[in-house]
């Protein structure tokens, strides 16, 4: 009887502490990225060098936070997220070559970029034979998902290709309307600096302010490489126009409108969200007051999702600022970490061995809260959430002064 | 750490035992569980006390229920970012009406947060004028939606484009949080119905 009793004993106590050491290993779910297991990487593309640095570095950080907040989380059970950023410096040419690296790299299940739309038609192809899933998280070129005929008949052109900003099927005529009601001018002087961007942004909003009533009183390129612009600037002095419209990206657009000014002609210059920029208005002086720009999304202190993500962004120490893109690029990273997370989900918690097409697919479906509101795509790849902003240069920064909602 | 135990059978389920057989047979057929229930006791209660501390220690760090708070002003949406205004289509003019009155019906919901008030539904256009049906200022509470029936009165064609490709309306909303004043584009079938009914419109005014 003693002895069935210290058995007893013996056995209960070993059970206890088997008990405890068990309950002992439970996860808090905040130890951070020691999460082991597998690693997926999401690869980045963008301009982190060159006169459109201050945005490609915005869209790196704001990737790699999402990567670091996921595996915080451990937001995929069994995966931790890495980033792979390479630097396109807003060449075509350079992002094509990025696109076969990141394609080779068999851990990429996904990629955010490119910046800018021209650099975006080289790549897509590449990506899109690997069925790797991309998310701009700034190109606004509607041909990049409706098709080169997009006015007309849209075709969705790649099942890979993604973004989370509105297009310039928007924007442009936004800014027309704009420009046109609200700031009252009625002659506009057009340039653009015959890019994919910069011209399809230029048409879209001569159309609109063609149709409601303006009056296009000159129009001329500039050659991106120069920022001697006093030639255009005195053809639109002598236009008699009343304000600018410049499609193209803050490096140029900066010296153009300063260069505006200096021949006699005090216009506004107006953009789209190429000259979004605080460097703008650095390169463009203090005669710069009065510039408009138009902007993918609502302004960031309007949006109760952007604070923890503007809190997070400080936390994190990055150098540069998260810039015009830093929450769609957040938005785009997380869309890629929702599609790791369900093709895991439906593997029985492993990758499957075709990752890359269920993460593809599964970005198609993703809809969540994001930074910029509710994150889902519509049946080209566009952005389900379409707004846009309008900011004029005041004091010497950036002010919101309108914004718009698309809801056909 | 999400383990899932062996499925019991709920009540009524459990599978009757066959005639005759009992568990443990041949030479030791005295009842097992009999002679090892002190040990299975022990181990029982040692389980139980394991488990009542693994889940103590392991409980939540949850603070006593305090008694709801309504959240601070800086917490709630701004109205433009739960508001959505959509086009539903054309509305029948009343019989008699001038072509230069034409209607549209709209639907407006609230996703979240508290009460949203139209205060103005304007459009830019000098030459037309726009009225809505409930008058502002109404109300719309979250996860509800309603329809509002726009009004359009053309009074001077030549300022008004027959063509414009992206019309909006302008709705200043007001919520607890912020009064903001946000265009909403309606889309192409929006554009295509207000084309075709300015159409009507100046062409009679010019006849």
């Amino acid at each position: 009887m003693r002895q069935r009793s210290l058995i007893a004993i013996t056995a209960a106590l070993a059970a206890g502490a088997l008990t405890l050491t068990a309950c002992g290993s439970r996860d808090s779910g905040d130890k951070g990225s020691d999460s082991g297991g597998t690693t997926v990487v999401i690869g980045v593309d963008a301009p982190l060098t060159g006169d459109l640095s201050a945005l490609g570095l915005g869209i790196k950080n704001s990737v790699d936070l999402a990567a670091k907040t996921a595996n915080k989380k451990n937001y995929v059970d069994g995966v931790k997220f890495e980033i792979k950023a390479l630097d396109d410096q807003a060449q075509p040419s350079s992002g094509q070559q990025n696109a076969s690296t990141l394609v080779a790299d068999k851990d990429v299940l996904g990629v955010v970029g490119p910046l800018n739309s021209s650099v975006a038609e080289s790549m897509q192809k590449v990506f899109d034979d690997a069925k790797l899933v991309q998310i701009s998280p700034a190109n606004t070129g509607p041909a990049l998902t409706q098709g080169a005929n997009w006015q007309t008949k849209k075709e969705r052109q790649y099942k890979s290709y993604f973004r989370t900003a509105t297009t310039d099927a928007i924007q442009g005529p936004f800014a027309a309307q704009y420009v046109f009601n609200d700031a009252k001018k009625k002659k506009v002087f057009v340039i653009d600096d015959k890019k994919t961007y910069g011209a399809g942004l230029a048409s879209t909003f001569t159309a609109e302010f063609k149709k409601i009533g303006g009056q296009v009183v000159g129009t001329d390129h500039i050659d991106p490489d120069t920022k001697d612009f006093s030639a255009v600037a005195t053809k639109v002095k002598n236009s008699g126009a009343d304000v600018v419209y410049y499609g193209g990206e803050y490096p140029q657009a900066g010296p153009l409108s300063k260069q505006i000014k200096a021949s006699g002609a005090k216009i506004p210059v107006v953009g789209g969200d190429g000259i979004y920029d605080p460097t703008f208005i650095k390169l463009a002086g203090a005669n710069s007051a009065g510039d408009l720009a138009t902007s993918v999304g609502a302004p960031v202190e309007t949006l109760a999702s952007a604070k923890q993500f503007v809190a997070d962004y400080k936390a994190g120490g990055y150098k540069e600022e998260y810039a015009a893109y830093g929450g769609y690029s957040y938005d785009a990273a997380w869309a890629i970490i929702e599609g790791v997370k369900k093709a895991v989900e439906d593997n029985d918690g492993k990758l499957p061995d075709d990752a890359r097409a269920k993460v593809t697919a599964a970005v198609q479906n993703v809809s969540f809260d994001g930074v910029t509101g509710k994150v889902s795509f519509d049946e080209f790849g566009d952005a389900t959430n379409k707004q846009l902003t309008v900011y004029a240069v005041e004091n010497g920064a950036w002010k919101a002064v309108k914004s718009g909602t698309f809801t056909g | 750490m999400n383990a899932i135990g062996p499925v019991e059978p709920g009540e009524g389920t459990a599978v009757p035992r066959p005639a005759g057989r009992r568990p443990g047979t041949g030479r030791d057929r005295r009842p097992t569980a009999l002679r090892r229930r002190p040990l299975a006791a022990a181990l029982t209660a040692a389980l139980l006390l394991a488990a009542g501390v693994c889940l103590y220690a392991t409980r939540p760090d949850v603070p006593s229920p305090a008694p709801p708070t309504p959240p601070a002003p800086s917490q709630l949406p701004f109205p433009a970012q739960v508001v959505d205004v959509t086009f539903v289509g054309p509305h029948a003019p009343p019989p008699g009406a001038a072509p230069q009155f034409f209607a549209f019906e709209l639907l407006l919901s609230v996703d979240a947060g508290p009460e949203v008030t139209v205060t103005r539904v304007s459009q830019p256009y000098a030459g037309m004028s726009v009225a809505t049906a409930p008058r502002t200022p109404f109300r719309t509470r979250a996860g509800a939606a309603r329809t509002i029936v726009i009004t359009l009165h053309v009074t001077e064609c030549e300022t008004v484009p027959e063509n414009d490709g992206l019309p909006f309306l302008d709705v200043t909303l007001r919520n607890t949080r912020a009064i903001q004043e946000q265009s909403f584009i309606l889309g192409p079938r929006y554009a295509h119905a207000l084309s075709r009914a300015l159409q009507v419109a100046c062409s009679n005014d010019s006849g």
